[in-house]
């Protein structure tokens, strides 16, 4: 998979040329084969300048390597959005203020809007795809689809994400670490209430009526 | 965003080398990469220090937190949570759990100017290299009412506002050596600079900060428009020893309404040796606030840091 | 009879969201998913000046930079820009960072001109013109009802109010947008995220001289509108432009940045209202002025329509003697768009604040008051239903004596609007398997459209929803018109009835069966042979309805050291004619509230008179509640189907900042008399100040409502 006009013996991929030429899945490598070696590749980037042009990096996304080149400026969101074709987190404020972009990184949720993809290497990256793998919804989002969670829907993948993240770490979360783990999402439809009800329902809890 | 290199850094030593005029230090990142995408700032190469010195230890007399320590490690540090509320509840204030779980110690000593118009990427103000602070005579709700220089942008961090109070100081390696900066030290050029956001220079990097377990008591209060995910109008931080309803060592910062931690030493005294009573907090927050310079539309941070005052000082003895 | 079924089994209960599953995997894919093999990415250069004349764009430094695919400018020049923010040029790169480079090296010849952005500034002497040799303001128009000032001279008391209102921006989280394959330069397929499908096709069809029958159009999923997104767009032709030019597809979808400035905005009011009534508190009369700004295209001979700064006033409430005027007044900032409910949440906002202070001056339960001044029956009711669950009777207390630190308050408001349905087509498709396919060029905002397809045709044709395969956002199907003014319900549901009716009526002729549902359905299916059934039917007059009223009420607690409001609960109690889907209603009529909340409490667009600029094109500082801001929310929803379908999603948001406003004037003993309710706000009132920039406003607002020629209008309509 090198670039065409590539003289360079180092692996290299066009950003473009990487979508047109083959799908995400010819690149890839089932984690577990590459760990170590990607761990040996970090050390052995660490003080040396990458960049400012593309550079061959590869991303633990799902528990599958991919192999993407990328310049140091683009965003872990991008890559996995525009690179991969992992479309369920959303570009919504680019900026950190809406979390619609929520991915899990080493199992905690982090904007990916915010994140070089460079900075994230050898990182274990989890989003609403690899959540739901195949479809598969989880208690939470079946929840979610019981007390219709959602509206337009845009919103909706990232407090999965964070919800789904909440009750593997807290099966039985409180109210308030459920509002905890909502405080960095927004939703411009208003699902707030359902969202509650339906994360609620999934820590084992059901509506008191009002 | 414009291109630049990117390194990590393994080492303090090393990331310093590896820094110049033109390079910027990243932690979680979210302030720099919001100035990056804005062009408020287009460093020629980033270095990340995100994995450098990321523990906290206690020291005795003292806590240490590495630079690289994040935000999300000291909200549920039981140690800290115990010996140094007033910092945990300060570090719980900022953004998101998604921006707590990257945010480092260093970047939010360190970040720059929320100010709408430093931070509009077609709006060139005194602190973007401008000549004109627009605060000054525009939309000033979210800015000082004291200030020394020709900039209104006030100090944002919850961290700075705290490690005020309980009188940390921040190692800062600068050109290979490391010098130690008292919290005042360290936000003071903000105050007489506009172009400064506090005192580091761009090579500057925050290694740690060590903060002196000599305040038993500390507390930290905040007020924003929203619930969560908010900055704070105003923030107060305090810290001081305490013995039935006597305060003793007492330290007290406000937060954004100066380009500094705000503080008045001579209206704290007001407080040490007196029984705590509501009227001698009320004369010590009139006192803090005296002098204050406020237009029509942050007026209201009068009473309002007067109340965070209050509400700082009795949340020292556990009450809210 | 509205001609629905009697003991409908699906009508009214609760149906799970269809594509919800799709939602909540990440699966679906929205207009800003979409990638098309050898898509490129557009941007758009926009104006870094407020005003300016613009004589040339060159493209050339642009075009050099490797990458780049094609780039165009906006509109021929030289021209005016009128607002920050405003199209100059756009680019099609390969990827979004070359775009970005390249929109920054586009040289743009301009000459700034002098600004004004705020209607404060506009409608001062001397103010900059936002179009030549025209002026900001508007000619008044006014609406006069017997003798207003006899009224007022009537009345046992007399309260008046000046209140404002700020604008709001849309900002549904999926931005305005498209992607568009024109790269052979004949047929044309659009994604687009989009209210109106047919619209995004006709805007485009025009401007690029191509036949619309060329033009496909596409949004199955999309992240919101409330009313922003009925047209192609600037972003949309130029989006096609550079597809043709690159031959290529290009995806525009505009930054959140971008979004803030030029797809439209909620206008802001300033209202001077008087009121009186008489002692057993009959209203009897009404004097109100007023102006507002819809941006640029306020003012001048332009103003009024959905996107106008005019608001109704009085509002629901019966009164005999009125006088009330409004001028728009044009600034440099982006025009206004129809925003949920149009024009209803100031106009609430305006009145309730007047009713409010009217029942003190009379010292008279403000619901009591209420009652006295409508004659509508519904809303009769409603207050009463409002009362009983809020418990206000027993929550009540005269405003400013609540005690403490934290004070607690309530307030209620009622609110109206119109709706109805109108010529929507759908078509069914049954096939000899016994399944069904509907399908109807409508779109689905998050408002359950494509559910409500699936209940009535399931409970038309007997089947289960799930059994129903619903098809819409594709200008291959039926067309169905904008989904907007809170008429998609009303014109869908009657359009998929009627097909699904004409369906089964075709089905018992293929089949031969007198009866071809229940038990019989797959014995008459299988009769119909290889070729499906496809049947088609249109909206009919009947099965929908239009005009409803609501009722809400608001609990807060107001910190009064910190000016902190939380708002503890909301009541509402809201017709919604014949219910489709209980679940979904549901949902709408929470984010209704809780918009209103926003509106209420947060929301702004902030406008710099310095630099031209709007301060906060963010949501940092354009603030939106999160979920630790939400109260208990109690519904009730009425349902009357002998009314047939009326839409709900735009009433249930018009009275909550409304009722909010009053809870926290009644909690604190003081007028809250602008919007959005800021702790600085409560601290300023709590201490007796005025916000300064209504005292630069009220100076001149008599004046300006005496100029010019006035217009009877006698009624208006006010339609999104």
């Amino acid at each position: 998979m090198k670039e065409p006009n590539s003289n360079d013996d180092k692996i290299r991929f066009s950003r473009r040329g990487f979508i047109k030429t083959a799908g995400p899945t010819a690149t890839a490598v089932m984690a577990g084969n590459v760990d170590q070696a990607s761990a040996e590749m970090e050390r052995e980037r660490a003080e040396k300048p990458l960049g400012p042009g593309p550079v061959a990096i590869e991303l633990n996304v799902n528990g599958t390597v991919h192999k993407v080149s990328v310049e140091p400026r683009i965003t872990l969101l991008d890559v996995l959005r525009n690179e991969l074709d992992l479309t369920g987190a959303k570009e919504v404020c680019d900026r950190a203020q809406c979390g619609a972009c929520t991915v899990l990184l080493d199992d905690e949720p982090v904007n990916a809007c915010m994140m070089l993809a460079v900075a994230v290497q050898g990182r274990k990256i989890r989003t609403i795809e690899g959540i739901s793998p195949n479809g598969k919804m989880n208690k939470l989002q079946e929840e979610f689809v019981k007390h219709d969670a959602m509206m337009c829907g845009f919103c909706t993948p990232g407090f999965v994400t964070s919800l789904t993240n909440l009750l593997e770490t807290v099966p039985t979360a409180t109210d308030e670490q459920i509002m905890k783990a909502c405080s960095g999402h927004l939703c411009r439809c208003g699902t707030y209430p359902h969202i509650l009800k339906a994360a609620r329902a999934a820590a084992g809890r059901t509506e008191v009526p009002s | 965003m414009n291109k630049f290199e990117y390194i990590k850094a393994t080492t303090a030593e090393s990331a310093c080398a590896a820094a110049g005029k033109t390079t910027r230090f990243h932690g979680g990142g979210i302030d720099l990469l919001g100035e990056m995408k804005d062009y408020l700032s287009s460093p020629s190469r980033v270095i990340d220090v995100s994995g450098l010195d990321r523990s906290i230890s206690d020291e005795g007399d003292h806590w240490k937190l590495g630079g690289a320590v994040r935000l999300v490690d000291i909200e549920n540090h039981e140690g800290l949570q115990q010996s140094l509320p007033g910092l945990t509840q300060a570090a719980e204030h900022v953004g998101s759990p998604q921006i707590r779980n990257l945010a480092t110690v260093g970047g939010n000593i360190s970040q720059h100017s929320r100010c709408w118009y430093y931070r509009h990427p077609d709006v060139k103000c005194l602190k973007a290299g401008g000549s004109t602070c627009y605060a000054q005579e525009g939309i000033n709700k979210f800015h000082a009412i004291f200030f020394e220089g020709a900039c209104l942008s006030p100090v944002v961090s919850n961290l700075g506002v705290a490690l005020s109070a309980l009188d940390a100081t921040a190692r800062v390696m600068r050109a290979g050596q490391v010098r130690d900066m008292t919290m005042e030290a360290f936000y003071e050029d903000a105050d007489v600079n506009p172009r400064a956001h506090n005192s580091l220079k761009p090579d500057d990097l925050v290694v740690s900060v060590k903060i002196p377990k000599t305040r038993a008591k500390s507390s930290y209060v905040q007020f924003s428009e929203k619930e969560t995910f908010d900055w704070a109008l105003v923030s107060c931080s305090a810290a001081a020893n305490m013995e039935g309803d006597m305060l003793s060592d007492l330290r007290l910062y406000l937060g954004v309404v100066s380009p500094i931690p705000h503080t008045k030493a001579a209206a704290l005294r007001k407080l040490e040796g007196v029984r705590l009573t509501e009227s001698a907090v009320e004369q010590a927050a009139a006192a803090l606030l005296q002098g204050a310079d406020t237009s029509e539309h942050n007026r209201y941070k009068v009473p309002l840091a007067k109340t965070a005052v209050k509400r700082a000082i009795l949340a020292l003895g556990g009450k809210k | 009879m509205s001609g629905w079924p009697e003991n409908p089994k699906y009508l009214g209960k609760r149906t799970l969201r269809v594509d919800g599953k799709e939602k909540v995997t990440g699966q679906a894919k929205y207009t800003y998913d979409q990638h098309p093999k050898g898509m490129l990415y557009g941007m758009i250069l926009r104006s870094k000046w407020a005003a300016a004349r613009v004589n040339a764009v060159d493209l050339s430094p642009a075009l050099k930079i490797p990458g780049v695919k094609a780039a165009i400018v906006i509109d021929k020049t030289p021209r005016d820009i009128r607002f920050y923010g405003q199209e100059i040029a756009a680019v099609a790169a390969e990827t979004p960072e070359i775009a970005e480079e390249a929109i920054r090296a586009i040289l743009v010849d301009a000459t700034p001109n002098p600004f004004v952005v705020t209607p404060e500034e506009s409608l001062k002497e001397g103010a900059p013109s936002v179009f030549r040799n025209r002026q900001n303001v508007s000619t008044a128009k006014t609406r006069t009802k017997k003798n207003a000032s006899q009224g007022l001279a009537d009345a046992a008391a007399v309260a008046e109010v000046m209140v404002s209102t700020q604008v709001c921006v849309h900002h549904p989280l999926e931005t305005h947008g498209n992607v568009i394959d024109w790269s052979t330069g004949d047929e044309m397929t659009v994604w687009a995220s989009t209210q109106a499908i047919s619209s995004v096709r006709r805007g485009l069809a025009k401007p690029l001289g191509i036949q619309q029958n060329k033009v496909r159009v596409i949004s199955e999923f999309m992240g919101g509108g409330f009313g922003a997104k009925f047209q192609a767009g600037v972003e949309g032709v130029a989006c096609a432009k550079l597809s043709k030019e690159a031959g290529a597809p290009v995806k525009l979808m505009l930054s959140r940045f971008d979004n803030h400035h030029s797809v439209g905005n909620r206008p802001c009011t300033y209202q001077h209202i008087k009121i009186g009534a008489d002692k057993n508190g009959k209203l009897t009369g009404f004097i109100s002025k007023g102006f507002g700004s819809a941006g640029y295209a306020s003012g001048g001979e332009t103003a009024g329509g959905g996107g106008g700064a005019g608001f109704p006033s009085p509002y629901v409430y019966d009164v005999d003697n009125v006088e009330s005027s409004q001028v728009g007044v044009a600034i440099n900032a982006g025009s206004a768009r129809a925003f949920r409910a149009p024009a209803h949440p100031p106009a609430c906002f305006g009145m309730e604040a007047a009713m409010d202070a009217l029942a003190e001056k009379l010292e008279m339960d403000p619901v009591e008051f209420r009652k006295k001044n409508t004659g509508h029956e519904v809303r009769l009711g409603q207050f009463d239903i409002a009362s009983e669950k809020f418990g206000w009777k027993q929550k009540y207390k005269k405003p400013g004596t609540s005690k403490g630190v934290v004070k607690t308050g309530i307030g209620c408001t009622t609110g109206e609007w119109g709706g109805g349905g109108k010529g929507s087509q759908a078509e069914v498709e049954i096939s000899s398997d016994g399944t069904v396919e509907v399908r109807c060029g409508t779109q689905d905002l998050g408002t359950a459209t494509k559910t409500s397809i699936a209940v009535v045709a399931a409970e038309t044709l007997g089947l289960r929803p799930s059994d129903i395969s619903p098809k819409l956002g594709d200008t291959r199907y039926p067309p169905s018109g904008g989904s907007g003014g809170s008429t998609t319900s009303p014109s869908v549901c009657p359009a998929i009835k009627v097909a699904c009716d004409n369906a089964l009526e075709e089905l018992k002729e293929v089949s031969g069966m007198a009866n071809v549902t229940g038990a019989n359905w797959k014995k008459a299916c299988a009769k119909i042979g290889p070729d499906p059934l496809v049947v088609q039917g249109k909206w009919r007059e009947g099965l929908s309805g239009r005009g409803t009223a609501g009722v809400q009420m608001a609990e807060v607690e107001v910190d009064t050291e910190t000016g902190f409001i939380k708002v503890k609960k909301i009541v509402l109690v809201q017709d919604c004619g014949l219910l489709v889907n209980l679940q979904t209603a549901e949902s709408q009529t929470n984010g209704g509230v809780i918009m209103g909340i926003s509106y209420a409490l947060y929301e702004e667009r902030v406008m710099d008179e310095q630099t031209g600029v709007s301060l906060n094109p963010n949501f940092e500082t354009y603030k939106l509640p999160t979920l630790a801001d939400m109260p208990e929310i109690g519904l009730t929803l009425q349902s009357m189907p002998e009314r047939g379908v009326i839409g709900i999603g735009e009433p249930v948001t018009v009275p909550t900042a409304a009722a909010i406003a009053n809870a926290v004037s009644n909690a604190i003993g003081a007028r809250i008399t602008s919007l959005p309710i800021t702790p600085a706000k409560v601290l300023d009132a709590l201490n007796g100040e005025t916000p300064a920039v209504e005292k630069l406003a009220w100076d001149r607002v008599a004046s300006l409502t005496t100029h010019g020629d006035f217009i009877n209008l006698d009624k208006q309509e006010w339609i999104a």
